[in-house]
This record gives C-alpha cells, structure tokens and sequence, in this order.
C-alpha cells in the first residue's frame, strides 16, 4: 500500500466550507419556507412541513458538518523534487500524480471568502489537465508555487 | 529571402463568398419561403418581391466582401517568417516563425482541382484556438505551396549551419533528404468494406427496425376493437418501414461520404513526418510530426472485431482543428498487419498484447452501478405496460454479460517506458503510452473498491487542447500502485516520504 501523501490543507479551509454549506443550507431554507407559506395558505397536507424540515435538517448535516469533514480528512498533498502527489475525494478517493516535467505552470487564485481567511487555492497545470489544491495559507500557497515553478524548471525530462 | 509579397489565386474569393452563403443559407431559404413564394398582391413590385430583392442584395454584398477580403490577402517571408496581412475593415497581421511551423497541411477542394490550386493550413505547435489553425491560405498554386516549403526548409538549414550542434547537423541533413516512404494504403476492398461498415449502428438500428415490423403482428390487436387495430397494425407498419428506409437512406449517406473521404486512403513516411493523403471530391494532405504524437491506440469495434478488423487512431499534441487532436492512421487494418505497419512508423513502440487480467474480486462492480438505473425503468415498465413490460427483465442479463465481458476485455502491461491500456466501451481499445506522454496519472477508489482491495486507474494525454483519458476499471489495488509507482520518477524519493 502506497503512503498516503504526508501535507494537508489550512484548518481554516474546513471552515470556509463550513461557510459555503451554511450559504447553501440558508438559500434551502429560503425554498423550503417558501413551499411552506404556499402550503399554509392552499391548505396543503401535513407531510409538506414535515418533508421541509427534514430535507433542511439533512442537508445542512450534510453539507455544514459531514461531506466538508469527511473531505477535508481527505484533502493530502505533497510536493517532491520531481512530482506533485494529490489525494481527496468525497464518495470517491483520487490519488494524483503530476510529475514535475509535466507541469506547465501554477497559478494561485483567491476568491472573496477565502481572502478573509488569508487563504489561497493552488492550480497547477499540465498540458492536458489541470489540478487544484483548495485552500491553503496565502504565504504557504505563494511559497509552494514558486517552489514548483523553481522544480518544474529544473526537471528533467527523462525516458 | 525575397521580398515580394504574394497573393492568392483569385478563386479565392469565389470560395469566401461560397463559404459565407452556406452560412447563410438557412435564414435565407426562410426568408425566402417566408415571404417571396406569397403572392402580396399590393400591387407594389418592390413590395411583393422584397425578400428577392434583398437576397439579390445580400449576395452582390457578399461578392464584393469576397473580392475584397481576397485583394487585401498577402503573404510574403521576411526574416525568417512567414507574414500574413489580411482584413477587411481592420488590417490585421501576423507573423509566424519557420521554427514554429509545425506542419503545412494540404486540401484540394473540388474548385481547387481543375485548376491546381491548394489550399494550405499552417499548423504551429499550440494553436491558440480549436476551430482555426494558425493561418491558412485558402487558394495558392502548387508551386507557390512548394515554394513556402522550400523557403521554410532553407531556413531551418540556414539556422542550423550557424551554431554548430555537434553530429546532429549531419543526421537530420540526411533525413531532410529522405524520400517518401509509402507505409500503408488501404485497399479498393478495406475501402468498401470501412464505408460499409462505418454505419455499423445504422445497420444494426435497421435491422431493429425489421425485427419492430415484425413484432407488431404478434401484438394480440384482437383484444382491441376491429376497427382501431387494424388502424394500429396499419400505423405500425408504415411507421416501421418509414423508419427503416430513414435508416437505409442515412446509412447510405454515410457509405457514400465515407467513400469518399477515405479514398485513396494512404500513410507514408517523410522524415521526421507521417504523411496522410485521402479524398475524391477533396484530397487532403495531412502531415502530423512524429514527435507530436502523444498515444498510439488500436480501436476494434465489435462488428469488425467479428471480421479481425482494427483502427488505428493517434493523438496528436497541439495543432488547429479537431483533426489534429485525434487522427485516423489506419481506418481499417487486418487485425494481422497492425503490427508490422506500426512497427514502421514507431519503431521504438512495444506491440505485444497486455497480458495482465483483472482478478475476478472486480467483476460485479462493470454491472452493478447500472442497476441503480436499471431498477426504476424496469420498474415502471412492468408497471405501465404490465404483460409485456415484463420482457424488460431481459436488461439485467444484458447489462451483466456486458460487464463480464468489459471485465473480461480489460488488461495492462507495463514494459520499460511504455504502459499498455486494453479497455472496452463497446470498442475495445488498446493504447500504448509513453511514460513521457503521460501528463498526469490519477487512481480512484471508492468504498466498496477499497473494501475489495481494487481500484480504477487512469492516465491523462494530451490530445490537441483537449485530452484523451486511457482507463482500467476495477483493477487490483496493488497493481494500480505499482504502475503509479513505475510513472513516479525518483525511486529514491520514496525513501523520504514518511
């Protein structure tokens, strides 16, 4: 059995998914309630509440607590000298492996909420696929970047 | 190095305006079966035939455009570049370095042929753009086609005479002077045989459709109302036939232009070059350079499986147009000849047969997500359609001895640099990759895979801007560790992991 790869991603990444679940859940409710206030007032069954509630109160388990911990668990990286190793997956566990002689550039890229985090998601680019790491430090993330371009200059290509 | 710039042939514009009409020929066919077949009666001539008067308009604009756009085109070479200067409101232009020229590729379109022309696309390394390759000349003489070449092939010796790289300068001079080396053709009868196979699902719909005719007089229409059934069987009958003769009729359209885009079907050898030629009506000349070659695959669909028939298909990195992404090498191949014809072409490419089989832990997992979808239909059409709706049933052994038999299909090899990748859709497909090539390498594993110790493994090429992905499903985990561990560069690297 391969090692998993050994760095994992901010702490606070976690969080910002948390965030991004809550927004979800919240525009859920939004629905939800709609489709109750319709109900009241056309007289609808009782099972329509109960439905909302319980749609509501799974998916914010869901999406607030389980999938951003189960992911975030999930979320490995590592960067040797000569490639980039990835591992995350909800329902299904990918393990990448992006040598660095393939890797054409990075980029790293901050939205609104993850600026307020400090945070950072990395994308590094082959020629034919690109890989993204989602939440790191800002510094982290601009230290590993050019610590990549720096690698990936000086790979070489063998076979 | 000339300075003279040069034109196009003046079919040029013939071929714009052409070009835009069949653009245009939908809005103006509504416009024209819109208003002009209707008699306005108003008495006002420009009225009741305006719509042919502005068709009159439009196609004396586009002609003008087309005669333009054709006198403000010039190409000409200046330092070591080809430049380009084109436009009708805007004068755009652009330079190409010889260096980056990867490929200049030829059709002869059926205006071009009576009066030698080509037409030429230039193909640089990364075109920018999927649709359009870097530039393109749409009407030039063959020998102003050969000129370019020429004039691109003094330059790169001119280059390579200036800073002396020790012993390679005398190698590629010699392969430059190189002839042609015809490496496979495809025979009046391979012919036949593509074209008519080429709509292999339209034959099989066809045959469907014959077995549908059929069906509807075991239907037990007694049940119903005379009246109504024999309605019904007529209906379904006609139904049937109308829809069998739609598939012969689009089956026939496809032999026809598969005819003949594939004639004269031939691959050689130039240099550093594969060299594709084919057409009847068009005649096209492709040249791909072997070092953009990123996969090599060898595509078996079931029905010429059956006759030991292969394709070989290729990637190719960069390039404009779809055509540069996958291309067809051989269209059809006696499944015996494919590895002598490619052993020519890629010397370096290991032709055996993947021996490596999945183990039988993996089986079920090619069938048993398709129940998830499977269970409702099946379901419903029990429910809907109850006595009959139960022939449905049949899917399930459908699906699982379709899965046994992608199970069965697949298998891997590694040899030195190169992974071999045998995997079935409904084609099986074998493809041969370079480690080099290989862009990036992913495992999958879901819960249930990991709890029986498999995994899918996938390997990313680049093919044009897009990419190919190379697939083995369900496979043994420690297998799948194992090639991502030989694509890994530094064994020594590992040390350090933990």
């Amino acid at each position: 059995m391969r090692a998993q790869p050994v760095n994992r991603i901010s702490e606070k990444g976690l969080r910002v998914w948390r965030l991004y679940g809550m927004i979800q859940t919240a525009l859920l409710l939004l629905v939800a309630i709609g489709a109750g206030v319709l109900a009241y007032f056309f007289e609808g069954p009782w099972w329509i509440y109960a439905i909302a509630t319980v749609a509501v109160l799974l998916f914010a388990y869901l999406f607030i607590y389980l999938f951003p911990k189960v992911r975030w668990m999930r979320w490995r990286y590592e960067v040797r000298e000569s490639e980039i190793e990835l591992q995350h997956g909800l329902f299904i566990v990918k393990r990448t492996l992006i040598p660095m002689v393939r890797v054409q550039h990075v980029d790293t890229a901050q939205g609104p909420i993850l600026r307020k985090y400090n945070l950072a998601e990395i994308t590094i680019s082959t020629a034919a696929t690109n890989h993204t790491i989602p939440a790191l430090v800002t510094e982290e993330a601009d230290e590993l970047r050019g610590r990549i371009s720096v690698l990936a200059r000086v790979a070489v290509d063998d076979v | 190095m000339s300075d003279n710039r040069f034109k196009l042939h003046w079919i040029t514009a013939i071929i714009e305006v052409l070009k835009t009409l069949k653009e245009m020929i939908l809005p103006l066919l509504v416009l024209i079966f819109a208003n002009g077949l209707k008699d306005l009666g108003t008495g006002k001539w420009y009225i009741d035939y305006a719509s042919f008067i502005i068709f009159g308009v439009l196609l004396i604009v586009f002609f003008v455009t087309g005669i333009i756009k054709w006198k403000r085109f010039e190409y000409w070479f200046e330092e070591d570049e080809l430049r380009i200067e084109y436009g009708l409101f805007v004068k755009k232009k652009r330079y190409i370095p010889f260096d980056r020229i990867q490929s200049l590729d030829y059709t002869e379109g059926i205006l071009h042929r009576p009066l030698k022309l080509v037409k030429v696309k230039v193909e640089t390394a990364g075109s920018s753009s999927v649709k359009k390759s870097e530039a393109e000349l749409t009407a030039i003489t063959k020998d102003a086609a050969k000129r370019i070449e020429m004039e691109i092939a003094e330059a790169k010796n001119r280059r390579k005479a200036i800073p002396v790289e020790e012993g390679e300068l005398a190698e590629e001079l010699h392969i430059e002077e190189m002839q042609e080396k015809s490496v496979f053709t495809l025979s009046a009868k391979d012919l036949l045989i593509l074209a008519t196979t080429s709509g292999g699902i339209g034959v099989i719909l066809s045959g469907a459709a014959i077995f549908l005719s059929q069906f509807s007089e075991m239907i037990p229409f007694e049940w119903m109302y005379e009246e109504v059934s024999g309605f019904i069987k007529y209906g379904f009958m006609i139904v049937a036939i109308v829809v069998f003769l739609g598939f012969v009729a689009v089956w026939g359209l496809s032999v026809a232009m598969t005819f003949f885009s594939y004639y004269s079907f031939s691959v050689a050898l130039d240099g550093q070059d594969i060299v594709i030629t084919r057409g009847l009506l068009e005649k096209k000349r492709m040249t791909v350079p072997l070092n953009r070659v990123q996969s090599v695959r060898i595509v078996e669909n079931p029905l010429r499986q059956l006759f030991g028939y292969a394709a070989v298909v290729i990637d190719s990195a960069g390039g404009g147009g779809a055509e540069g992404a996958k291309i067809n090498l051989f269209p059809l191949v006696k499944k015996s000849n494919v590895n002598s014809s490619l052993k020519e072409i890629f010397p370096d490419l290991i032709l055996i047969e993947p021996t490596n089989k999945l183990p039988a832990r993996g089986k079920h997992f090619y069938y048993r997500i398709d129940f998830l979808w499977m269970a409702p239909v099946i379901g419903a059409l029990i429910y809907f359609f109850f006595p009959y709706g139960l022939l449905s049933l049949l899917i399930i052994p459908a699906i699982i001895l379709f899965g046994l038999w992608q199970h069965h299909s697949a298998a891997y090899e590694i040899a030195r640099n190169q992974l071999t990748m045998r995997f079935r859709g409904v084609s099986l497909q074998t493809a041969f990759l370079m480690k080099k090539r290989i862009q990036s390498m992913e495992m999958k594993q879901n819960y249930f895979h990991k709890r029986k110790n498999v995994a899918t493994l996938a390997a990313s090429i680049k093919s044009g801007i897009g990419i190919f992905r190379a697939h083995v499903f369900h496979m043994e985990e420690s297998e799948a560790d194992r090639i991502l561990s030989w694509y890994e560069r530094s064994g020594e690297d590992k040390g350090q992991q933990e």
